[in-house]
């Protein structure tokens, strides 16, 4: 277990690094210069002046050269600064990260809390009205794109409630309750896909368990078919909630690009948006490392945590 | 050769004749048995159908152009002559779903069978040489590019490449190709272990054959099964790049980009969103359960 | 890779001179394990450990011994469908081994193999004419009308109806299946072919039907067989010669009856002891030696002789020493000490 995780824990180091030197490559092959791109705009900029503002970000090196550059000042938390305003990325990614955390964080909770319900709810009684109505909540729950989830829910609100949610942002800290009136919307559309998922393996699990031999005893005595269920749902709806981690982490997290910008949310996703669009290399790049960097290390943690739930699973 | 004992009776071949049976299975007998077994599948795919049809024969269905503007009906609500209310610059929002499918079908179909293409290439040869190195350099590829979440990896690469229909394709690709290859390389660890692969190899043929006669067909199954949900995530992915700005470019329509012509107008015309957003979701669920039928019905263990 | 001491491995001179048409020379296989995160090889499973032995034109070699013993991944060696690790494999005066893919495909033609399982040998999704007319494409022999005909002819050979060519697997019984899987060995007119426990599937009855199709085959086209099986009744009714294979070695070499009748090995005694012998058939062999225990797994083979663990009539010498192959009278080697007493020599390598 100890080796598996050491190995494991490796390779994503190596994936990162990976990942690092695609996106790197992958900017350095776009045609056109940076700095002319930058510049483009501003009236009276001379060769020379596009000659120092090269020569100031190292873009006159060799490509090689400036991914050692880059390798060698990532190590230590320094992606250099942005195009737009010579900030610092890593201070950027250090205000943005928290607010993506903690919407990701809310997604993940209210698609848990959900998903547990309705698939306890569904295995009450298999194929009753209640159950094929949550069925196809959870399905369509797989199926809707969450950004239009996201613009639904507004319309609706607004439409029928007269209520949107505010527009500028708030830390938890400042004003809680702006806070969420900003945040639980999005939080709803992108958990609804990891509901949806939880939902439906948590029925086909209960339901097996419900069927097995030693629970048919259990009821025999005379426990009654809901206090059954309660207790083992809480025990199994563990795995499927690491499950659909592992599932939906990309999802809730590529996700974030485009709610935060639906929502006004100054997260990463809208960040990593405004520096596509801006062409702000330096933070695109340091934004794709840090979205893979959580990925992955997401995907280690699901794979550890099911050893820990189950120990029947040996690693290899 | 001395002549021994034969253990019993000398072969009759008639007695070992009795297997008659159909020579060839028909399709619709097939088809007929999916319909029985899996009728949410079946009726999806009859969705899909009707989808693909109404896409295609737009022209003969809806009376106006899909960027034919009206100046004297802008942002009128459903109903009357505009069946799905008409967006900000006047155009049948109804006929520009209609062209939105093509769009959004064509960029998905071409996806998944190009993106597929490569990603069952990749899959088969590193699968047939698993462990060797072909196989870890296209693995560290597929590992790199499955590291970076699907919508940031899309967003990065269709920005770099530009907004184009071509390039929206390239970048949705990049999140077929790993996923194919997952599904091809580990049905190609299987069935290199078969005995009907070391008799290919002693009959002489080389790896391309081996690969495409004995490889291919065998995991055409799970492939139809992955090729169908990821058409489902392919059309949400295109969605949301058109919805960014950064996937098909204005005028075609695309269900996308009237998704987020819309955003600016969510109060007033809600219509303009949840028409293109509910047939996108219509199409994406049609092959989720089109998908997971396919799964049950090929394979009884996944059978609920 | 350490190449074991070749003093013990029974080498049987080729009866007329000639030069054999298969000449296998301490073949060695050996698959590494590895463990640790830098994946070290800490051990290796020695599957086959160092066996030779020859096959002469038109004759038949049986190669027996139990599961897990290395004798199939001899058949894959010889086929070329495993690298081996050492060891040289001659085939009509060719060295294969060290051949490249190109021209290694030339000479697959003259020499193909029967599996075990009829249906997982034979590809589900292809019509019989393809998979029994696959090698003719392959070496560019026929296509279509060509091809069709000449599957019809092995079919009539392998005693099945041309009319089924366009069939699947499925749609045949497994004794049907196991002679489209020789009829496949056939298409290229090859002078070897390896049996891999190709009647082990089949039932008694299918069993005696197919042996008797090889046999009536090896009349007819002059064939030679390397007849690999775990059944040594089955082994004797068709072999010259047989080689008795214990944890990726070869313990004992003699003619078929010879061996049956007297075994100079307590393994071959065991091994006989655990076959269904039918008493009617004369020589009514009685279950004298029961090897006990289980077969000792190949990455941790026993020092000295590798069968004492089990052997009933170990003594001292048998767990420190690897036996040599003696010679017998009779044309018979064994690796068994027991025989040091009698022996004409000891084979040397």
């Amino acid at each position: 277990m100890v080796e598996y995780a050491l190995r494991r824990a490796l390779y994503g180091v190596l994936v990162i690094f990976m990942v690092t030197v695609f996106v790197f490559l992958a900017l350095r092959a776009v045609p056109g210069d940076a700095v002319r791109i930058q510049l483009a705009d501003a009236p009276g900029v001379t060769e020379e002046q596009i000659a120092e503002r090269t020569a100031a970000l190292g873009l006159d090196q060799p490509v090689l050269t400036q991914l050692f550059h880059f390798l060698g000042g990532a190590i230590t938390g320094d992606f250099g600064a942005s195009f737009s305003d010579g900030s610092s990325v890593g201070g950027l990614i250090a205000d943005r990260l928290p607010v993506t955390g903690q919407l990701g964080l809310m997604a993940l909770a209210i698609g848990v809390v959900l998903g547990v319900v309705i698939g306890m709810a569904s295995a009450v009684r298999p194929n009753g009205l209640l159950d094929q109505s949550l069925r196809l909540v959870s399905v369509s729950g797989l199926s809707v794109p969450s950004f239009w989830l996201g613009l639904l829910l507004v319309t609706y609100l607004a439409v029928y409630a007269g209520w949107s949610p505010p527009l500028i942002y708030q830390g938890p800290a400042e004003n809680l309750g702006g806070n969420l009136a900003q945040m639980t919307l999005p939080a709803l559309a992108l958990g609804a896909a990891a509901m949806a998922s939880i939902a439906r393996m948590l029925r086909s699990s209960l339901l097996e368990v419900l069927q097995s031999d030693h629970l048919r005893t259990v009821r025999a005595r005379g426990a009654g078919r809901g206090t059954t269920l309660f207790k083992h749902a809480t025990r199994n709806s563990l795995l499927p909630v690491f499950t659909v981690l592992g599932l939906q982490a990309g999802g809730i997290l590529g996700g974030t690009v485009i709610l935060e910008s639906i929502f006004g949310i100054p997260g990463m996703g809208s960040l990593t948006f405004e520096a596509v669009q801006m062409r702000d290399y330096p933070v695109v790049l340091g934004c794709v490392i840090v979205y893979g960097a959580v990925f992955v290390v997401v995907n280690i943690v699901v794979d550890l945590m099911y050893g820990v739930i189950d120990p029947r699973v040996r690693y290899r | 050769m001395t002549d021994r004992s034969v253990p019993s009776s000398a072969a009759s071949l008639a007695a070992q004749t009795t297997v008659p049976g159909t020579v060839r299975r028909p399709a619709g007998r097939a088809l007929w048995r999916f319909v029985r077994e899996q009728p949410f599948a079946a009726a999806a795919l009859a969705v899909i159908v009707v989808l693909v049809l109404l896409s295609v024969l737009a022209p003969l269905i809806t009376p106006f152009g899909p960027t034919e503007q009206n100046r004297s009906a802008i942002q009128q609500p459903p109903g009357g002559r505009f069946l799905m209310g008409t967006d900000d610059l006047g155009r049948d929002v109804f006929t520009r779903v209609l062209y939105g499918a093509r769009t959004s079908m064509l960029v998905s179909v071409v996806t998944v069978v190009a993106g597929g293409a490569v990603g069952v290439a990749i899959g088969i040869v590193s699968g047939y040489f698993g462990g060797r190195w072909a196989d870890s350099l296209f693995q560290r590829i597929m590992d790199t590019l499955m590291a970076i979440p699907g919508l940031v990896l899309l967003l990065f690469i269709a920005a770099l490449l530009g907004p184009s229909i071509r390039n929206s394709i390239i970048a949705l690709s990049l999140l077929v190709i790993p996923a194919v290859n997952r599904v091809a390389r580990a049905e190609m660890l299987r069935i290199r272990e078969e005995p009907y692969v070391d008799a290919a190899r002693a009959n002489g043929c080389g790896l391309p054959r081996i690969l495409i006669r004995h490889g291919l067909p065998n995991l055409f199954a799970p492939l139809m099964v992955i090729a169908s949900l990821l058409f489902a995530g392919v059309l949400i992915a295109e969605s949301a790049l058109s919805y960014l700005g950064v996937g098909t470019p204005p005028p075609t329509a695309s269900w996308g980009r009237m998704l987020s012509e819309g955003t600016k107008f969510l109060e007033i015309a809600p219509w303009m969103v949840v028409f293109p957003g509910g047939a996108l979701t219509l199409a994406v669920l049609a092959f989720n359960l089109l998908g997971d039928g396919l799964r049950d019905f090929l394979d009884p263990k996944h059978r609920r | 890779m350490n190449t074991p001491a070749t003093t013990t491995q029974p080498r049987v001179p080729v009866p007329g001179g000639r030069e054999p048409l298969l000449a296998v020379t301490d073949l060695v296989k050996h698959y590494p394990i590895t463990k640790g995160l830098l994946r070290r090889t800490v051990a290796s499973v020695r599957a086959v450990d160092g066996v030779s032995f020859t096959v002469g034109r038109g004759e038949t070699v049986g190669l027996v011994g139990e599961s897990g013993c290395g004798k199939s991944t001899v058949a894959k060696m010889v086929t070329r469908l495993v690298q081996p690790t050492s060891g040289s494999v001659r085939f009509a005066g060719t060295e294969l081994t060290g051949l490249r893919a190109r021209e290694l495909r030339e000479f697959r033609r003259r020499f193909h193999i029967v599996f075990q399982d009829p249906y997982s040998s034979l590809d589900p999704r292809l019509r019989i004419v393809e998979s029994v007319g696959e090698p003719l494409v392959a070496h560019r022999i026929a296509t279509g009308a060509a091809k069709r005909r000449r599957v019809c002819e092995l079919m009539e050979l392998v005693g099945l109806s041309p009319a089924h060519i366009d069939r699947y697997p499925h749609q045949f019984s497994g004794g049907q299946a196991q002679r489209i899987g020789i009829a496949r060995a056939l298409a290229t007119g090859p002078d070897l072919v390896v049996c891999d426990e190709a009647v082990s599937s089949l039932d008694v009855s299918i069993q005696a039907q197919v042996l008797n199709l090889l046999k009536k085959l090896q009349r007819e086209l002059g064939l030679s067989y390397l007849f690999i099986a775990h059944d040594l009744n089955v082994v004797r009714y068709l072999s010259d010669r047989v080689f008795v294979m214990y944890l990726g070695r070869i313990v004992e070499v003699g003619p078929a009856a010879g061996i049956m009748q007297r075994p100079a090995h307590p393994y071959t005694d065991a091994l006989i002891g655990s076959v269904a012998t039918p008493t009617s058939s004369g020589g009514f062999r009685r279950s004298r030696v029961v090897a006990r225990g289980e077969v000792p797994s190949p990455s941790r083979p026993p020092p000295g002789c590798r069968f004492h663990p089990r052997c009933p009539e170990a003594f001292d010498l048998c767990r420190v020493q690897q036996p040599p192959a003696y010679r017998l009278t009779g044309d018979r080697l064994s690796a068994c000490h027991l025989r040091a007493g009698e022996a004409e020599g000891v084979r040397d390598g």
